[in-house]
């Protein structure tokens, strides 16, 4: 297991290089002056230059390639082009805050589509299966950003049950904050239902038709305690992978939540600092995104290896 | 008329202030036109009251450059208490008062911070500074400070903030203008600054039309941010502040205006007007600090919301290569410029909230405009005719322009109306036009120094500005924003002739003499000149805003 979990740092070092690289060709491709960019039209010529020598973009483009790597080896993000702040007080609390909503959006779409999976195989071809189904491909099929709008002209302007900008005032306490960040967890809930929901649903099937859930009908056990015992603990290990996909993909992914929100995550984080070219921030926000990604595989695979012993054995040889 | 006010003026008041006086009594210049430059000179506000009712009214109905103070609601109607929260744009850069540069920075920095004078329109009110008054040639000006004003952290405001803050600027925001030094304090509430060269309108510099100038404390660094430093004397005081989602000012009740109804501003930031709006309409924001009509038809049409226009000398221009290319030849230009219908462009893209432009930066707010211009009215077949004699019948041309407000819907507009008189006109949008298609190259070697290369023809964006120096100096005579290459020395003499003018009657023929040379060559087309809009919602009053990220609330506050 040690050397396992050595492989996956060292690949996940080389990723996160990749990820760096591939992000500094990728914004340094945007046409536009840095300085010109974040200083806005009417600047003069004069505090471009000066502000462009200042942050650095006048130098040789490898020069600058070079500084932005160290800087990521070393953990240090640099400052902000834009804020001129450090970095990390930019990235690390708009990952906080996407933390907080992926969290929620997690604790509602879990359960709710993993019971839906179960509840639509064990009624497979009937009405309530199909409604399930389509329900989940309908509603993944529709873009998050869509979903969201229609949610907020709803709920928020028109019945005014929510708040249209989801940051909480600073101060606000844990459960004071629920009614800023339902509506957009909601959005990514109606987003995710349908692959999660699908995904247990074709892993109970698979159990269900399974010879162990057969046997274990036949040596007397009840179908709760089949569907506990045996066919869950299999028909999950596809779903959780699923689900650790997700996870990152709902901290960095969810720019049209975000957006149409106004919720500093790290989405809409990324978002700015494109348009802005502000590429320390884009680096840092994309690397953590991509350590996330990277984290929630790894535990994604522990837990897989943790329900179902063949993973654990198969490792250990 | 009463004879013995006006002996009494000519007594007492400098040769530039007797000429604005006499000006008006005799009828050259207007009621408005009056008080905005005496505002500008120093009269003070008794003086012009008495000169108004001494020669009787004569309002023209200009108004503009601001949201009214108060609203419409008496000061008795308004609570106390409340927290105003106020959808704005998310600031793009450090709260650094020098340093700042775009609308959404401007917003907190200038709630905490105040200028020597506050601009309303063209009209030039006491701030912090009580009095102004030029000498002889307006070389020099001395200014008057408030007494009895508090810095946020309680310790007094005096001359000495003023100077350190003048020497800040002096190598910055202010170097056209002073050298460091250039600030004196005769007294603890007195200023005197010495220009390097005369500008009658030196007022303007340090007001809110150059957001830079507001007055920080004698020990406020170079580079320090107001959240670093929550200090200022304005109505409200910084309390918290996040770049990424918003700030929260709270009531500042040792205000020299007077303790602010309100207790509380929350600033939510956002960068998309969409989010706003929804926010404004669903109860979450009780304010929008600016919108514009694209996007904002949804707020035009609920009753449930106020929308105020704020009229002023924001425009776009048209602009068309001088010096090489297809415009060139001044009836391609003139051509460009009959083929607009500028009526319909101001009721298709601005819903009718704009002043029609005649291809000259000067706005009708402007206490100078030249109103006795003939408009020019679209003429497809002398533009046709105009066309055919340069050559250039069924002109091709690729038009930049900005993916900024209603720019795009204006260019399409532009294209489809051009048409008529045989012009192919290509789009390109760009997210911004800034260096490369506008100004690609500044050389001061090429005439005219500043902008060279980029695209021959485009349309660009200019804010609104309290004086349309930068328009005329920086677009049209020498300036880096020259992006039309325009030369023309008649041109550069009356801009002159325009700056070194102490009174009204000097400027007012420099500037017709600018309208008329900039209508007749048209290196820019300008269609119209647009109004800023702020929203609120109905149980809002008083804000006083300016098209330029101000968002006075220290007289704003809830009707009971």
């Amino acid at each position: 297991m040690g050397r396992y979990l050595l492989r996956r740092l060292a690949s996940a070092v080389v990723t996160l290089w990749l990820l760096a690289t591939i992000v500094f060709l990728i914004v340094n491709v945007i046409p536009g002056d840095v300085g010109r960019r974040v200083l806005g039209p009417f600047a003069l010529k004069e505090d471009v230059a000066r502000f462009n020598h200042q942050i650095g973009t006048d130098r040789p483009l490898i020069n600058q390639y070079f500084t932005s790597i160290r800087r990521l080896f070393t953990l240090d993000f640099g400052d902000s082009y834009q804020t001129q702040g450090a970095v990390s007080k930019i990235i690390f609390p708009a990952l906080f805050r996407s933390g907080k909503l992926a969290l929620l959006a997690f604790v509602i779409t879990i359960p709710i589509s993993i019971a839906a999976g179960i509840f639509a195989a064990r009624r497979q071809d009937k009405v309530a299966d199909r409604v399930v189904v389509n329900t989940g491909l309908a509603t993944s099929s529709i873009p998050e950003f869509v979903t969201a709008a229609v949610l907020m002209s709803i709920f928020c302007v028109h019945w005014k049950l929510g708040h249209v900008f989801a940051n909480p005032p600073v101060g606000t306490s844990v459960f004071g904050q629920l009614p800023y960040l339902i509506t957009p967890a909601l959005a990514m809930v109606i987003a995710y239902f349908g692959y999660i929901a699908r995904m247990s649903r074709a892993g109970v099937i698979q159990g269900l038709q399974s010879d162990y859930a057969r046997t274990a009908s036949m040596k007397g056990l009840s179908s709760g305690q089949v569907m506990r015992r045996h066919i869950l603990r299999n028909a999950l290990a596809p779903t959780i992978t699923v689900i650790s996909v997700q996870v990152g993909y709902l901290f960095g992914g969810i720019i049209g939540v975000e957006k149409v929100f106004n919720y500093a995550g790290l989405g809409s984080t990324m978002l700015s600092a494109v348009v802005s070219k502000d590429v320390p921030v884009l680096q840092g926000a994309v690397l953590l995104v991509g350590i996330v990604y990277m984290v929630s595989t790894l535990l994604a695979d522990v837990l897989i290896a943790f329900l179902n012993p063949r993973v654990r054995l198969e490792k250990s040889r | 008329m009463d004879y013995r006010l006006f002996d009494s003026v000519r007594r007492q008041a400098s040769p530039v202030e007797v000429d604005l006086v006499e000006s008006y009594a005799r009828g050259r210049i207007s009621r408005r036109a009056f008080v905005s430059r005496g505002t500008m000179l120093g009269l003070g506000a008794p003086l012009i009251g008495a000169i108004l009712a001494a020669c009787g009214s004569d309002s023209d109905g200009t108004t503009g450059g601001t949201t009214a103070p108060g609203g419409t609601v008496a000061a008795g109607a308004i609570k106390q208490g409340g927290t105003l929260r106020i959808a704005a744009q998310k600031p793009a850069g450090p709260l650094d008062p020098v340093a700042m540069a775009d609308l959404g920075t401007y917003t907190p920095v200038v709630t905490a911070f105040e200028y020597l004078v506050d601009i309303l329109g063209a009209d030039v009110q006491p701030m912090l500074a009580e009095t102004w008054k030029p000498n002889a040639d307006g070389s020099v000006w001395t200014f008057g400070l408030r007494k009895g004003v508090k810095w946020h952290d309680g310790s007094p405001f005096t001359a000495a903030d003023v100077v350190a803050t003048m020497d800040r600027l002096a190598g910055s925001n202010l170097k056209a203008y002073i050298d460091a030094g250039s600030a004196k304090a005769l007294d603890d509430f007195t200023v005197e600054i010495t220009l390097k060269s005369p500008d009658g309108q030196f007022p303007q510099q340090v007001g809110a039309y150059n957001p830079q100038s507001v007055i920080t404390p004698k020990d406020f660094e170079l580079g320090t941010t107001l959240d670093q430093r929550k200090t200022g004397t304005g109505a409200f005081k910084l309390t918290t502040y996040d770049p990424a989602t918003g700030a929260t000012f709270e009531a500042n009740a040792d205000w020299w205006g007077g303790k602010p109804f309100l207790d509380k501003l929350e600033f939510i930031f956002s960068d998309d007007i969409a989010t706003q709006i929804s926010g404004l309409q669903g109860g979450a924001a009780d304010a929008i600090v600016q919108f514009s009509v694209v996007g904002g038809d949804a707020l035009l049409a609920d009753d449930s919301i106020v929308v105020e226009t704020i009229r002023g000398s924001a425009h776009r221009q048209i602009w068309m290569n001088c010096r090489e290319g297809d415009f060139t030849d001044v009836r391609v230009r003139q051509a460009v410029a009959l083929g607009l219908d500028r009526q319909a462009l101001i009721d298709t893209v601005l819903k009718g909230r704009g002043d029609i432009g005649n291809d000259h930066p000067i706005s009708p707010i402007y206490p100078f405009f030249d109103a006795t211009q003939p408009q020019r009215e679209r003429d497809v077949e002398k533009a046709k005719q105009l066309l055919s004699d340069a050559g250039k019948a069924g002109l091709k041309a690729t038009m930049a322009f900005p993916k900024l407000q209603e720019i795009p819907q204006l260019a399409q507009l532009v294209q489809s109306q051009l048409k008529d008189i045989g012009m192919e006109v290509t789009l390109l949008q760009e997210a911004v036009v800034d260096g490369e298609e506008w100004c690609k190259v500044y050389d001061s070697t090429v005439e005219p120094a500043g902008c060279d290369g980029g695209m021959d023809f485009g349309i660009v964006d200019y804010g609104p500005r309290g004086v349309p120096d930068v328009y005329l100096v920086k677009a049209y005579a020498t300036g880096e924003w020259n992006s039309a290459h325009y030369i023309s020395e008649p041109f550069r003499t009356a801009v002159k002739q325009y700056q070194s003018s102490l009174d009204l009657d000097g400027q007012k023929a420099a500037i017709k003499e600018i309208q008329k040379i900039a209508n007749e060559d048209v290196p820019y087309a300008i269609p119209y000149f647009y109004n800023t809009l702020i929203a609120h919602t109905q149980s809002v009053t008083g804000i006083v805003a300016t098209g330029l990220g101000h968002f006075y609330c220290g007289k704003a506050g809830f009707t009971s």
